[in-house]
């Protein structure tokens, strides 16, 4: 009972982390971006200032059963793959199912939300939803091509297709995964582009030509909710990649109880927030593909880039239990 | 009971069908459903490892009730009930019933036989019973050019079987048996010695599953066929083919795995073609019927990529996607038939957003197409993850684990497609009429949505039956759990963990949305929309589906130019000139023969001296 006990207070308070940390994000990003505009920009806090005036509406729209639990999809997925990635390591309330899934499940459940998302927006009849959703679907064949081939060539190199002993690994070792592999790294963070659907990639909600696309027909209480999943998610694939490949966070040194946990999150944070702003500085500055062009750039130098990794991860293999 | 009352009862309802007919129409189907539904019984109550050996005509035939033999029998048995209790509804004031179901339980009769022959004889034969019915139901439809889209599939066929006849032939001639026990035993199908018996009946198998380059009959005919048929065709039939290659594969293994190399890296990577070529198509068609054609002939380039590995999880994984693939694949022709019968038409561009005239038929389609995604927590998720274990941890296949990996990701594209076209979307006035189909054809496709969903925890349920078949025939088997998957590094997934998690977290959620503000929330008609703020009139058409992935297509781009029916019809002109040559040789006029003598005896005499010194 007790031990049911410790796992749900680490759920809600992995959630919680999650969903703080990833609405923060999101403003700073609001923010950054507005200051290399020369703009000063809404405060940090403005994505909870959203959300609460996004819960707090009165009229709310839905064309149907799906697009009512469209963000219930996208909720689900962020929730149940932060649950099966590893926050900290060892770390007490951030276990929750850690050794529950491995790292194909984790590709699969990723894909959930989005689909869940794409029916939804195909319920609302809006064709420019539609057309987001052809869009998205034909990104994410582009970007989890480079991103497979990256997270292959981690697995062979390792002997292991678990997040926890990649971590375990890395953490034994102190030797992260970016030097031991930098070729999966290049590949995984091209795929991270593609991930986050800012600009150059921004192709789905594409504001001057598809009106927000797949988003365009939820507001009120719907959108409040895809923005709750969208920062959980946001924050998933951050932990995610800084798990596999900067060693994660949390070490089991000197200090203990709960300022080893703290001292954890303010290097996961730091870490997170790097990765993080790689693909925020890169929409800054990129104008936006087509599509076509979108799905090719992952077929090109991020492929290659996969390809060699698997090569390095042939000649370097090593046998770890 | 004994091993061939089911077979009798089958082919007997078969008669009885046709000539029920006559007398009244409306008994036709329940009939042939009796028949099919006696034939479970007794195949059920059939003792397990009961032996039946025939002489006749100096060959000796050999059923046996296997473990594989069940686990065949009940995929081609339980589809043949379902489509039979779908069909009733499904046929119902179609032309030339009696010749339908006839054929129908011949067929699965067929099937059925296949799966118990234990000799390469009676295998053969049932293995053409099979294919000529289902060749009679593909041309059922009168449809527009069946006299070429029907022909391919019988020549296709008659090939493969020329090549497995050549194959058993040799098989006698060299071992002086046709039982299947002993040619394992014999190393009969081991590369080393022989390699064209394997090889050639592999070439047969190849066929029925529809493996690159072979599989250019299959579209045309799963789509043209009645879909209470096609559902046993693309579920069953092509299983019957994986049943095949795991003969051939048992062979190996019992030859001392020699030879394991061609059939791990020939056949695994025309798996990994077939499974891309089939997706790649499968997204650009504008017909739910051809997606889930194409579809099905990627689906089936997994199950021979999974075999080919011949691994534990390999082995596995492809017996587990076999089951799950007639599940979903068999209630998603289902589904099609349901709309084809409801709503007149397939085609995507004349029809869309049946979600609220359907709602349970968009269920089924939902979570069959979920599990056909291979997303979790469904079904298909567990086949998928045991594939790329098998080609990541056990054979290192790690270019093959990409490309099947780029075609189950591009798989997203058709499966959203087939939801979209069908129950997305605008919904126009020309629908509005359209209902409900009747539960007897609902049923069915619940029953086999029940598999998916059910598998996406419990997959123990067919690991137990499919650990058997691997055991039975000498092949290596995993460890296997009621609902924890292993691979061979140790690493986990914990399918209960799993659905739950997604369970609890959906109705809270679902829970939430629904109550918040439930007063205030209003539910409006596709008309309803945001359109750069005019408002559309009823009659605006705002439906979106012709070229729906045009993007990704020319993304592809010359990808899309490469057409395996070009190579047939290369080939084709190819014979037809050379046979155009040959007849300007033989003429058939007796002055040119009479010239062709004269030349040869005037060839003779200059070089007489030089021949014959």
């Amino acid at each position: 009972m007790e031990k049911i006990g410790i796992q749900l207070t680490g759920i809600i308070i992995t959630t919680i982390l999650a969903f703080t940390v990833g609405m923060f994000y999101g403003g700073l990003r609001r923010k950054i971006i507005a200051r290399a505009q020369n703009r000063i920009g809404p405060p940090v806090w403005q994505n909870f200032l959203d959300l609460l005036k996004l819960q707090g509406k009165t009229t709310n729209i839905t064309h149907g059963v799906m697009t009512h639990l469209a963000p219930v999809w996208v909720v689900v997925a962020a929730v149940t793959a932060l649950l099966f990635i590893p926050v900290l390591h060892a770390g007490l309330w951030f276990d929750n199912f850690n050794f529950k899934g491995d790292l194909i499940f984790l590709l699969y459940i990723m894909v959930f939300g989005s689909l869940g998302m794409a029916l939804g927006a195909g319920e609302t009849g809006n064709p420019n939803s539609a057309i987001g959703v052809s869009r998205g679907l034909s990104l994410l064949v582009g970007y989890e091509i480079p991103f497979v081939l990256s997270l292959v060539a981690v697995m062979l190199q390792f002997h292991t297709t678990s997040l926890t002993d990649l971590m375990h690994y890395q953490q034994e070792t102190g030797r992260w995964i970016l030097l031991e592999n930098p070729f999966a790294f290049l590949a995984a963070l091209f795929s991270a582009l593609g991930m986050f659907h800012y600009s150059p990639f921004d192709i789905i909600g594409a504001p001057a030509e598809l009106a927000s696309g797949p988003m365009s027909e939820f507001g009120g209480k719907y959108l409040g909710t895809l923005m709750t999943g969208g920062s959980i998610f946001a924050f998933v694939k951050l932990v995610l990649l800084t798990d596999i490949f900067l060693g994660g966070a949390g070490h089991p040194g000197t200090l203990t109880g709960i300022w080893a946990v703290l001292a954890g999150l303010g290097e996961l944070i730091v870490k997170t927030f790097l990765l993080y702003m790689i693909p925020v500085s890169i929409g800054i500055v990129m104008p936006r593909f087509r599509t076509e062009q979108a799905v090719r750039f992952f077929w090109k130098w991020p492929l290659a880039f996969g390809i060699l990794a698997i090569i390095w991860a042939l000649y370097k293999r090593k046998y770890f239990s | 009971m004994d091993i061939y009352v089911a077979l009798l009862i089958l082919f007997g309802g078969a008669l009885v069908a046709f000539f029920i007919d006559d007398l009244n129409r409306r008994w036709t189907g329940p009939v042939a459903l009796a028949f099919a539904l006696a034939a479970a019984v007794a195949f059920a109550l059939t003792p397990e490892g009961q032996h039946l050996r025939l002489s006749i005509l100096g060959f000796d035939l050999h059923w046996q009730q296997d473990s594989a033999a069940r686990f065949f029998g009940w995929i081609v048995l339980g589809l043949t009930v379902l489509a039979l209790i779908y069909s009733v509804k499904y046929m119902e004031g179609k032309a030339r019933l009696g010749y339908f179901y006839a054929v129908f339980l011949m067929s699965a009769g067929g099937m059925l036989g296949v799966s118990v022959s234990r000799d390469l004889i009676s295998f053969f034969v049932f293995w053409e019973i099979m294919t000529w019915t289902s060749f009679l139901l593909a041309i059922y439809n009168a449809y527009y050019g069946v006299e070429t889209k029907g022909i391919k599939y019988i020549i296709f066929s008659s090939i493969g079987a020329y090549a497995m006849l050549t194959a058993i032939v040799m098989a006698g001639h060299y071992y002086h048996t046709y039982d299947l026990a002993d040619l394992w035993q014999a190393g009969a199908f081991s590369f080393r010695s022989y390699w064209y018996i394997p090889a050639s009946l592999m070439l047969g198998f190849a066929v029925k599953a529809a493996v690159v380059p072979f599989h250019v009959w299959a579209p045309d005919v799963y789509a043209k066929t009645p879909m209470s048929f096609t559902t046993v065709f693309s579920g069953a039939m092509s299983k019957m083919g994986v049943l095949g290659l795991l003969v051939v594969l048992t062979g190996l293994y019992a030859g001392g795995g020699d030879g394991m190399f061609w059939f791990r890296w020939i056949l695994g990577w025309l798996g990994g073609i077939t499974a891309v070529a089939g997706t790649l198509q499968a997204i650009r068609q504008n017909d739910a019927k051809y997606l889930l054609a194409y579809s099905s002939v990627a689906q089936l380039g997994y199950i021979v990529t999974a075999l080919a590995t011949g691994t534990r999880l390999g082995l596995m994984a492809a017996l587990y996607l076999a089951v799950l693939h007639a599940a979903f694949k068999g209630a998603l022709f289902m589904v099609a038939g349901a709309v084809e019968k409801q709503a007149g038409t397939t085609d995507f561009r004349e029809i869309s957003g049946l979600i609220k005239r359907m709602p349970w038929t968009f269920f089924v389609a939902l979570v069959s197409v979920i599990s056909l995604a291979g997303v979790p927590p469904l079904g298909g998720f567990v086949g998928k993850w045991l594939l790329y274990e098998s080609l990541i941890t056990e054979t290192h296949s790690y270019f093959l684990v990409i490309v099947i990996f780029f075609s189950s990701t591009a798989a997203f594209l058709y499966a959203y497609r087939f939801l979209f076209g069908l129950f997305l979307g605008q919904a126009e006035e020309e629908i509005k009429q359209v209902k409900e189909a009747s539960w007897w054809m609902l049923l069915p496709m619940l029953v086999l949505a029940a598999v998916s969903i059910v598998t996406g925890m419990y997959p123990g349920l067919i690991f137990k039956p499919a650990a058997d078949v691997l055991a039975g025939w000498g092949l290596p088997v995993p460890d296997w759990h009621m609902s924890i998957l292993l691979n061979r590094w140790g690493n986990q997934v914990d399918l209960v963990t799993v659905g739950s998690t997604v369970g609890v977290v959906f109705v809270l959620v679902a829970i939430y949305i629904t109550l918040k503000g439930r007063k205030t929330t209003k539910w409006v008609s596709t008309k309803d929309i945001s359109t750069s703020g005019e408002i559309p009139s009823p009659q605006d058409n705002l439906t979106f589906q012709r070229g729906f992935f045009k993007p990704f297509e020319r993304a592809i781009g010359r990808l899309y130019d490469w057409d395996a029916n070009g190579i047939w019809e290369d080939l084709g002109a190819a014979l037809e000139a050379f046979f155009g040559f040959v007849r300007k040789i033989y003429t058939g006029n007796a002055q040119t023969y009479a010239l062709y003598v004269i030349v040869f005896l005037v060839v003779l005499l200059i070089f007489a001296r030089r021949i014959f010194g």
